[in-house]
């Protein structure tokens, strides 16, 4: 199967530091992926990482075959790179279109220049953009937020926000970061469903940290666990969770420290 | 459409003022001109893109010493001047806009004080270009001419008027038009989130830079504006005190709003003139009033008025 | 060589005062997140009311000094209630604007009440104990009293300063807090009067700035205008925050200067800090001396 990302040997330090160490990933097309590990063991980092907010200190790369090392942020997205924040992540004042309409400004064939004198063509594909925009939250069932603030929302509604403002731009590749994280039981089974038709309908492949272990076992192909920055154990996570290793990092690590200590 | 008929009916309003008003209140009217086009220029970088700056005092010098000089050295027309003045303005712009690049917040608002200052020393050091402490004198503005056909006087002060008046509306319908474009949202996006908007595939670089530029380029027409018609420039009338004003008349009618700095350019121009022998105390006044919106109200006036609008 | 000294000596003048106003703002900076531009009208207010008291109440110099410490801190305690306890919660441009709009009353209100002409302080020496003892001759280089005062004061203050940092109790909190203000309140640290007492130190050190640098130069209502600019300067390069940052780079902006002035041109001796302060900021934002920071 092809590679959508692959990351080989990233390396990230903060001062003295080693938050990611030589960690390998990658997700292949049509596969959601789980990155998982306790508190502080670099998931964040890697993420960050994978989408450009950070530049590794070493290691390659690959995004759907272009070395992607050194790109920033806004090119990663234009090449076909979406996420969601774990910290919910919105325009607060603009409106809910608004906020999917600009994630798809990067794909408008229009000049800004075009835009900024109000001709038609401009004016049409902003016109398309918006009705894409309600279309997906219909799809979301959301519509009728459209054209509210976001703070209007829960959190379980903003979260699906972010969500479809990833779809907006038809990403090969979404990067969902906890997207369970602050939602009610019955919330999380939508949004396993949710996830699933992602990449069932629109057929995105999906990296997914998460801390929620259901969602991880519903939805996930395979599982990498980062501890302390080190890739410990990778594959299926059925059989990865009963791993001791893994078990050890995320239940025994406090005795082991302590007792090192 | 609504708000462009305002505009017009307002343009309009100001256009017949001349006839009924006297001299005195014809200027006054001209400097509100002047400071309308540099709170909505401010507005555009600090209010939507929210890049704060103090150094629109900087880019007005900018524009007014190019009209002068230009006008000294090589005998050149306003309608020339104009555009000079624009692009002088607007490449400083540029130039203080990379650093905004990499810094945010009060580190680049110190930036910016730190360009005015510079811009404001070089001016008032430079005497052999600047002329210095004593400044430029401009002479009258040459009439616009066509084929050796005069169009328009500007040495009366009405014909001035209205051109400043014709300059002012060209400059609030470019940066209405910005400010509603998709580079306008994407200047909002920027002010929200920096790192999302570059993650939503945002050319952040591109957005803060077109926002200098433009916030620069607008203050450098008011800059060229002011220079014919004060018939000349010296440094202090380009100084940070200057930018604060601005920063004030922005603030108080609310930032990012656009009619907001509109109307806090307007009230802090007329108060003065409303207050008669009080304006002795026109300064202290701005300042007092800057610290109180700031402290009660620091989304300015029209921003509190939408804010109710939209419960 | 003779005058390359006495330019030094020039040069460590100003400088005391740019490290006696500087130290006050980064420490409202660095413990407050206060970026305050009406620093410089407590040096203009500290220079007026030294001179309002020596030569307008005839008050002996001791008692000149008391009184200028104690109007400068009743300024800073105002200066806290409208800059700092309002908006503590916002972003730190809210406290730019804020001190811009203080800064621009102040001055109009002394311009109101002391009139736009520039005054000067009379310093009789003479009558000052230990200070008229002083030689005003160091070897090739010339001091008068009243100029060695300044450095001597600095020194002093600063002095008194960092022990209080470092070794009380008000210290600790004020460095705690620097470090942590949510964590030091849990600590048991009493967040608003440290806010309170740094804001009163940091105005008073500036207005004992302004009262000494007055029988030097004129002082006139906007003086503080370049005195807060060069404060920015020094608090930028010397790392905000960092006190003994403040002191070497005040000293060092102050020798800069005067050497710029002396050997290159009068005229670029104001605009040096100022490039320094923007290539400072884009090339090492933790200033000269502090350590460089990142974090995921």
């Amino acid at each position: 199967m092809s590679k959508i990302i692959e990351a080989k040997g990233i390396t990230k330090r903060f001062g003295g530091v080693v938050a990611v160490n030589a960690v390998d990933l990658s997700v292949e097309k049509g596969q959601i992926v789980g990155l998982i590990g306790p508190n502080g063991s670099g998931k964040s980092t890697m993420v960050n990482l994978v989408t450009g907010e950070l530049l590794a200190d070493e290691g390659g790369l690959l995004f759907n075959g272009h070395d992607i090392s050194r790109m920033p942020l806004y090119k990663r997205a234009r090449l076909g790179m979406a996420r969601s924040f774990q910290m919910l992540r919105l325009f607060h004042s603009l409106s809910v279109e608004e906020n999917l309409v600009l994630a798809s400004h990067m794909r408008m064939t229009t000049s800004v220049v075009d835009s900024l004198f109000g001709r038609a063509a401009a004016r049409e594909e902003t016109e398309r953009a918006r009705a894409k925009a309600r279309e997906l939250l219909a799809w979301f069932d959301l519509q009728e937020f459209a054209e509210r603030p976001v703070t209007a929302m829960s959190i379980g509604q903003q979260r699906m926000v972010e969500i479809a403002r990833g779809l907006m731009s038809e990403p090969t590749l979404l990067v969902l970061d906890e997207p369970a994280a602050g939602l009610s039981p019955p919330n999380v089974d939508k949004l396993i469903v949710l996830i699933r038709r992602l990449r069932d309908e629109f057929g995105i492949s999906i990296l997914l940290v998460e801390h929620v272990m259901r969602v991880v076992r519903d939805l996930c192909d395979r599982v990498v666990v980062l501890d302390s920055g080190q890739k410990i154990a990778e594959g299926v996570p059925d059989v990865v969770v009963k791993d001791p290793v893994v078990v050890e990092a995320y239940i025994g690590s406090g005795w082991k420290r302590r007792a090192q200590a | 459409m609504k708000p462009y008929l305002i505009g017009l009916a307002v343009a309009l309003v100001l256009a017949v003022a001349p006839f009924v008003l006297g001299g005195y209140e014809t200027n006054v009217l001209m400097m509100m001109l002047f400071f309308v086009i540099l709170a909505v220029g401010l507005d555009l970088v600090a209010g939507y893109c929210g890049q704060f700056s103090f150094a629109t005092g900087a880019f007005y010098g900018l524009g007014a010493y190019t009209a002068a000089i230009m006008s000294r050295d090589l005998g050149s027309p306003i309608w020339l001047n104009l555009p000079a003045g624009a692009v002088v303005a607007g490449l400083f712009g540029l130039l203080l806009g990379i650093p905004a690049l990499r810094l945010k917040g009060h580190f680049l608002a110190i930036v910016t004080i730190a360009f005015q200052t510079i811009v404001y020393l070089v001016i008032s050091q430079w005497t052999s270009f600047t002329g210095g402490q004593v400044g430029v004198s401009l002479p009258n503005p040459a009439p616009l001419t066509a084929f050796g056909v005069t169009l328009v006087q500007l040495g009366s002060l009405r014909s001035y008027y209205w051109l400043t008046l014709a300059v002012a509306v060209i400059c609030l319908l470019l940066a209405w038009r910005l400010a509603h474009s998709r580079l306008g949202s994407e200047w909002i996006a920027i002010r929200d989130d920096e790192t999302l908007a570059a993650a939503v595939g945002i050319d952040t670089t591109r957005g803060k830079l077109t926002a200098f530029i433009a916030s620069a380029a607008l203050a450098g027409v008011a800059g060229v504006l002011t220079a014919h018609a004060m018939r000349g420039v010296t440094p202090d009338d380009f100084t940070i005190w200057i930018s604060a004003t601005v920063v004030a008349m922005m603030v108080l009618g609310g930032r990012g709003t656009f009619i907001g700095p509109i109307l806090g350019a307007v009230f802090l121009v007329l108060m003065p003139e409303v207050l008669g022998r009080l304006a002795e105390y026109k300064m202290l006044i701005y300042g007092s009033l800057l610290v109180l919106a700031i402290t009660l109200m620091p989304e300015g006036v029209i921003g509190r008025l939408r804010r109710r609008a939209a419960r | 060589m003779d005058l390359f000294l006495q330019y030094v000596a020039n040069g460590v003048v100003t400088g005391s005062t740019y490290v006696l106003v500087a130290v006050g703002l980064t420490l409202i900076f660095g413990i407050l997140g206060v970026v305050n531009f009406a620093h410089g009208e407590f040096y203009m207010i500290g220079g007026y009311v030294g001179i309002v008291a020596i030569t307008m109440l005839k008050l002996p110099v001791l008692a000149a000094i008391a009184v200028v410490l104690l109007a400068a801190a009743l300024v800073g305690l105002v200066a806290e209630a409208i800059l700092h306890k309002p908006l503590k919660s916002r972003d730190a441009t809210n406290s730019i604007i804020s001190s811009f709009g203080l800064a621009v009353a102040l001055q109009n209100a002394a311009l109101l009440v002391m009139g736009p002409q520039p005054q000067r302080l009379n310093l009789d020496v003479s009558k000052i104990p230990v200070l008229s003892s002083l030689p005003t001759d160091f070897g090739p280089v010339f001091l008068p009293q009243q100029r060695t005062l300044i450095p001597l004061t600095m020194v002093i203050l600063i002095g008194v300063l960092y022990a209080v940092l470092k070794y009380t109790w008000t210290g600790r909190s004020l460095r705690a807090m620097a470090q942590h203000a949510t964590v030091a309140r849990l600590c048991g640290v009493r967040v608003q009067s440290v806010a309170v007492v740094t804001f009163m130190v940091g105005s008073a050190l500036a207005g004992i700035a302004g009262m000494l640098m007055s029988s030097i130069f004129f002082v006139y209502p906007v003086v503080g205008n370049m005195i807060a600019l060069k404060a920015f300067t020094v608090v930028i390069l010397g790392g905000m925050g960092n006190v003994a940052g403040a002191a070497v780079a005040g000293l060092l902006l102050g020798i800069t200067e005067s050497l710029t002035s002396a050997y290159v041109a009068n005229s670029m001796r104001d605009v040096v800090g100022f490039v320094f302060v923007i290539l400072v900021l884009l090339f090492r934002p933790q200033g000269l001396f502090g350590k460089a920071a990142e974090r995921s």
